[in-house]
């Protein structure tokens, strides 16, 4: 339950903070009363929404990951007896594992080929504003419906190409094994988030003043050295933002498995996002997986803040 | 939420905002709720209805019910993934006033959790097959001697055949294992898939895991399993090892392939048997097969005589415990277990009726009625287990790696976890 709630913190956290610096020096005040409260006023339909919808639902979340609940009827309070069982639990510790490996790969992968295409369509191209068009698109998309056509392709077309290429390795469909399946979830993954990040990475490179390159070219800096030295630093922060809501939603991970593997073969491939729903809601254990999400909830938390911190350090340095 | 709104020292400026708050939740609020009511005077009773095959069929059944019954709605709602669906409304005590199950582990803990009417005393069991009204006592009940639900139709979990395939390759209809295997290996030598594999829809796999389990584990297997006192290493060695035997002769990258295709492929003619039961008649005859369909017992021994049949019910009516309009629902469910109705359903789905004295003479049926006539009947295994035990997946990996005692030792580890931290209902630690 926690889990999927994550984005709307996200959405609640960022109205309420870039709503209260623009009381300060913004325009001149007129009075001083009148102004903050007009603020309140305009952030309180988020806090309340965002209260009733996130805050109450976290809270009796980590009230059900201490009783034994199926979800309904009695239940009875077990202590910490749902914590410990989870960490002796394979099945949960692969999920970590099995989502760790997805989140990073996803992020890094995901994070190259964006910021390429983004360096490509800010360059003098030809027909450049509908390749921007045409590259946005999957953002647009559903990813269950994507999903479903690019396990299409995985389990039928690819197949039927590597047959008749004759190789082997493609030959049988890329779901299907454990030790291929992961593959085939990271290119969807990383088709489908490319296309928002692309935006913020075009957004960023149009910040970067034309002249700063004219002056490097005047000093004889080739295209790879005026890439790493002007231009990646000065899209540093939106190379952190990046990175950051990457990793977070990659962490979540969920109907890209559904649409293309449902965590098969077997438990292979199943995400602590699908874990928590397929043992909480099919299985009937509500409280065990309510733990679980309590722990995703605070493993997330803590990995978004040592990143942004590493970040941004770096882009300080940078 | 009014606490975090309003900081304490600006309460003479946000007391009017405080009241304008309240008032929009409250309208927010009874937007919600107004959905609900039935607005022309009518009971409403609400139908959960969990088969998507006969989604059409109860849609029709509850609006003559309706033109009968001028003073009750029925709100029929058919979700897909019923089993969650049912588990979310009841996890907000919306718990429908009627509803149609399967009869399976999952309906058993829910029947344990107390959500189910108790039939006991209902005159409209008089006529039931008592056979069935004890598979489904076996899954669980709210107290001892509860019956918490109203067989409506009943399946067989044999094996489906082609019978025009088996009569062009001159194979005789299995009555033994080994024949089985024999008919397998004679299928693949001519070039024909002898049974299609569905393994991307990895419940597929329990189909002829039943069968062959409940005839060949020690017949105390569960009960004693429950109790701690055998493993599954034991008592179903044989039955895996079966099992393995049957999916060498699927077709090559079977977990590529889901129920759908399956069922499609079989009614093509591109095998000559499909390892389900009687259930997904309707959804090969939805492909227009220009075969006779036929059914058989699957025989996992080589002894003929003690070869059962699975049967489960497939649909069991019940209602809500402590429901608002229980007249209402007693009148509805009196309407669906009328034989009249009854029959007209088993023929559209090819079910097996279990009202005491109807049959049901399709020729997919045929192949099994021996078994069903004679009483060698037995429940499906696969419903003793708890749904948190993910048996499904890890039938799924056993049969492409084939390692038969990594399947059994991580069956019997995953059992004894979920055992380990469960409570309450079936398979409670303390019960």
């Amino acid at each position: 339950m926690t889990a999927t709630n994550l984005p709307a913190s996200d959405a609640g956290a960022t109205t309420s903070r870039t709503s209260s610096p623009a009381a300060g020096p913004g325009r001149p005040r007129k009075s001083a009363t009148q102004l903050p409260r007009t603020f309140y006023l305009m952030v309180l339909p988020a806090l309340v929404l965002f209260v009733i919808f996130h805050t109450i639902p976290v809270i009796q979340g980590v009230y059900y990951s201490f009783t034994d609940s199926p979800g309904y009827g009695p239940s009875n309070l077990v202590g910490f007896r749902n914590y410990i069982a989870l960490f002796s639990d394979p099945r949960v510790l692969h999920a970590y594992w099995f989502t760790f490996l997805i989140a990073g790969v996803a992020t890094i992968l995901v994070n190259i080929v964006s910021l390429a295409i983004a360096v490509g369509l800010n360059g003098k191209i030809k027909f450049k504003t509908t390749l921007r068009g045409v590259y946005f698109v999957p953002n647009i998309l559903a990813i269950l419906v994507v999903g479903y056509i690019f396990n299409y392709l995985f389990s039928n077309s690819l197949p039927a190409l590597g047959q008749k290429l004759g190789i082997d390795f493609l030959s049988t469909s890329l779901l299907t094994q454990a030790s291929t399946a992961w593959i085939g979830i990271v290119i969807l993954a990383v088709w489908q988030a490319a296309a928002f990040n692309i935006i913020i990475y075009i957004a960023g490179l149009q910040t970067v003043p034309q002249e700063i390159y004219e002056a490097a070219s005047i000093d004889g800096a080739g295209a790879w050295r005026s890439f790493r030295s002007i231009t990646f630093p000065m899209i540093a922060g939106f190379f952190t933002i990046n990175m950051v809501l990457s990793l977070k939603s990659f962490l979540q991970i969920f109907d890209h498995i559904v649409a293309l593997t449902n965590g098969g073969p077997g438990t292979d491939t199943e995400s602590v996002a699908l874990l928590i729903y397929k043992g909480g809601f099919q299985g009937g254990e509500y409280g065990y997986q309510s733990a679980n999400s309590v722990v995703f909830f605070i493993v997330i938390v803590v990995f978004s803040i040592v990143q942004l911190r590493f970040l941004q350090r770096r882009e300080m340095s940078a | 939420m009014s606490q975090s709104s309003s900081p304490p020292r600006r309460r003479p400026v946000l007391r009017p905002l405080r009241a304008t708050t309240i008032a929009g939740v409250l309208v927010l609020v009874a937007s919600l709720l107004s959905g609900c009511s039935g607005g022309d005077g009518r009971t409403v009773i609400t139908f959960f209805q969990f088969k998507p095959e006969a989604q059409q069929y109860f849609q029709d059944l509850a609006s003559q019910f309706e033109k009968a019954n001028p003073g009750i709605r029925v709100v029929v709602d058919n979700p897909a993934d019923p089993e969650t669906a049912l588990r979310t409304r009841l996890v907000k005590n919306d718990v429908p006033d009627v509803m149609t199950l399967n009869a399976n582990g999952t309906f058993g803990e829910f029947a344990s959790a107390k959500i189910f009417r108790d039939f006991r005393s209902d005159p409209v069991l008089d006529h039931v097959n008592p056979a069935y009204l004890k598979v489904i006592g076996a899954l669980g009940s709210g107290g001892k001697g509860e019956v918490n639900g109203v067989p409506f139709a009943a399946n067989a979990s044999g094996l489906l055949y082609n019978e025009d395939l088996f009569a062009k390759y001159h194979v005789a209809v299995p009555r033994t294992f080994d024949q089985l295997i024999a008919a397998a290996r004679k299928f693949k030598a001519a070039g024909v898939t002898p049974f299609y594999g569905m393994l991307a829809d990895a419940w597929t796999a329990q189909s002829p895991l039943a069968p062959l389990s409940s005839q060949l584990q020690p017949s105390d297997f569960f009960p004693e399993r429950f109790a701690d006192r055998t493993t599954f290493a034991q008592g179903w060695r044989s039955t895996a090892s079966e099992l393995a035997q049957l999916y060498k002769y699927t077709q090559p990258d079977p977990l590529s392939k889901g129920y759908e295709d399956g069922t499609a492929a079989f009614a093509k003619g591109q095998s000559a048997m499909l390892l389900l039961g009687s259930y997904a008649v309707p959804q090969i005859r939805a492909s227009k097969p220009k075969f006779t369909v036929g059914s058989m017992a699957l025989p996992a021994t080589n002894d003929p005589a003690k070869t059962t049949l699975v049967s489960g019910v497939d649909v069991v009516i019940t209602a809500a415990r402590h429901g608002a309009h229980q007249k209402e629902v007693s009148k509805f469910i009196d309407f669906l277990m009328q034989p009249k109705v009854m029959t007209a359903y088993c023929k559209a789905q090819v079910a097996i009726p279990t009202l005491q004295g109807l049959r049901n003479d399709d020729p997919a049926l045929k192949g099994v009625q021996s078994y069903i006539n004679a009483g060698k009947i037995v429940g499906f295994t696969d419903h003793q287990f708890i749904a948190a035990i993910p048996l499904a997946p890890l039938l799924q990996t056993f049969l492409l790696s084939g390692n038969e005692s990594r399947f059994l030792s991580d069956l019997d580890s995953d059992w004894d976890k979920v055992a380990q931290r469960r409570t309450w209902g079936i398979g409670a630690v303390n019960s």
